[in-house]
């Protein structure tokens, strides 16, 4: 892990250790909760990072076996989410690895966007059509921006991870995630301002 | 107001968001936007898209989070089966050498009283020995690496 991800041992050190104890023990009541917690932040993360419902299903399954299997692992130093997000990552990266489409995936430079990002909302204000309006806008820029802009926006804005938790899950420099950061936030914007979303 | 107050007054408004501005650079910046429609428009129009960022929303099926609690619950208890196994395992190892430890100075008599009878060379009674003395190690070797490429199969099945 970046060493960066040593930088924010934070004050909720008590709660993440009792966290760590618990997932060493595989308590299958603590694992029930933490899914209850969790689920929305991680499929939405999922869902932008792979860009298909199908494969965020796959995926989200899958981290949390992960997380069970490799709960020994968890220490208590980092936030449950930013470690969370990293065993996702690194499913997702894997596979994709294996399918020799890593560097497209996550090069700024060479990533082409992903074309089936795919407008997602909560059926239960179905009739709130301007927000779904906006929701399909904002999801439709999102879609057409580098994926590697795309999740450091997302694990920045929507989950509201420092910048050091963002440069552990992503395990780049605070530099380069910052600049991510910096182009994306623009891109984005030139994007929701132009309309071609 | 000079092209370089605009290209300022731009990247401050992202840094704003991104990692926010010392306070030199906030004052500067609140100076600025007061003064310049266009970087206003532009600081708005970030904030706007920061708003529009956090209200996406997705839906996430009661049916896989179900499904998911369930695969985790199966997982759980195959793990705690396979911790009590392997448990046993060590238990059993455990007592397997103590007992070979205690009884090797008898074993080796009746070893030596074999080869003496069967007039076998020294060597072919002591590898006999030596290979009893390892039989327990070499049981408990062979299950470890069953067990590991059965985990490794049931990893790549899972993928």
């Amino acid at each position: 892990m970046n060493s960066t991800a040593y930088l924010f041992v934070n004050s909720m050190e008590p709660e993440t250790q009792a966290l760590a104890r618990g997932l060493r023990r595989r308590d299958p009541d603590l694992l029930d909760r933490l899914i209850e917690q969790y689920h929305y932040r991680l499929f939405r993360y999922l869902l932008y990072l792979t860009g298909s419902r199908e494969a965020a299903e796959d995926f989200f399954q899958e981290t949390w076996v992960r997380v069970i299997d490799r709960g020994h692992q968890y220490n208590g130093k980092f936030k449950f989410e930013t470690w969370l997000f990293t065993i996702a990552r690194n499913l997702v990266t894997d596979f994709q690895r294996r399918k020799k489409s890593l560097n497209a995936l996550f090069d700024p430079d060479k990533g082409e966007p992903m074309p089936q990002l795919e407008a997602a909302h909560s059926p239960s204000p179905a009739d709130l059509a301007a927000a779904h309006e906006e929701s399909d806008r904002v999801a439709g820029a999102l879609s057409r921006l580098s994926a590697a802009y795309r999740e450091v926006l997302l694990l920045r804005f929507q989950e509201e991870l420092s910048l050091e938790e963002i440069a552990a899950v992503v395990a780049a420099p605070l530099s380069t995630v910052k600049s991510r950061l910096y182009r994306g936030l623009s891109e984005l914007r030139e994007m929701l301002e132009r309309g071609t979303a | 107001m000079s092209e370089d107050d605009h290209q300022r007054a731009e990247r401050l408004i992202v840094a704003n968001q991104v990692e926010g501005l010392s306070a030199s650079d906030q004052e500067w910046l609140n100076r600025h936007l007061e003064r310049c429609a266009r970087c206003a428009s532009r600081a708005d129009s970030t904030e706007q898209a920061l708003r529009s960022l956090r209200s996406v929303s997705v839906h996430v099926g009661p049916g896989l989070i179900r499904g998911t609690r369930l695969r985790v619950y199966a997982r759980a208890l195959e793990l705690r089966e396979r911790r009590t196994q392997m448990t046993m395992l060590w238990v059993s190892c455990a007592l397997s050498w103590l007992l070979g430890a205690l009884s090797a100075p008898f074993v080796w008599r009746a070893f030596a009283w074999l080869g003496e009878r069967f007039r076998m060379p020294a060597i072919a009674w002591q590898l006999g020995f030596t290979l009893w003395w390892a039989l327990p190690a070499v049981a408990v070797a062979v299950v470890l690496v069953m067990r590991r490429t059965q985990a490794e199969r049931g990893n790549e099945s899972l993928k």
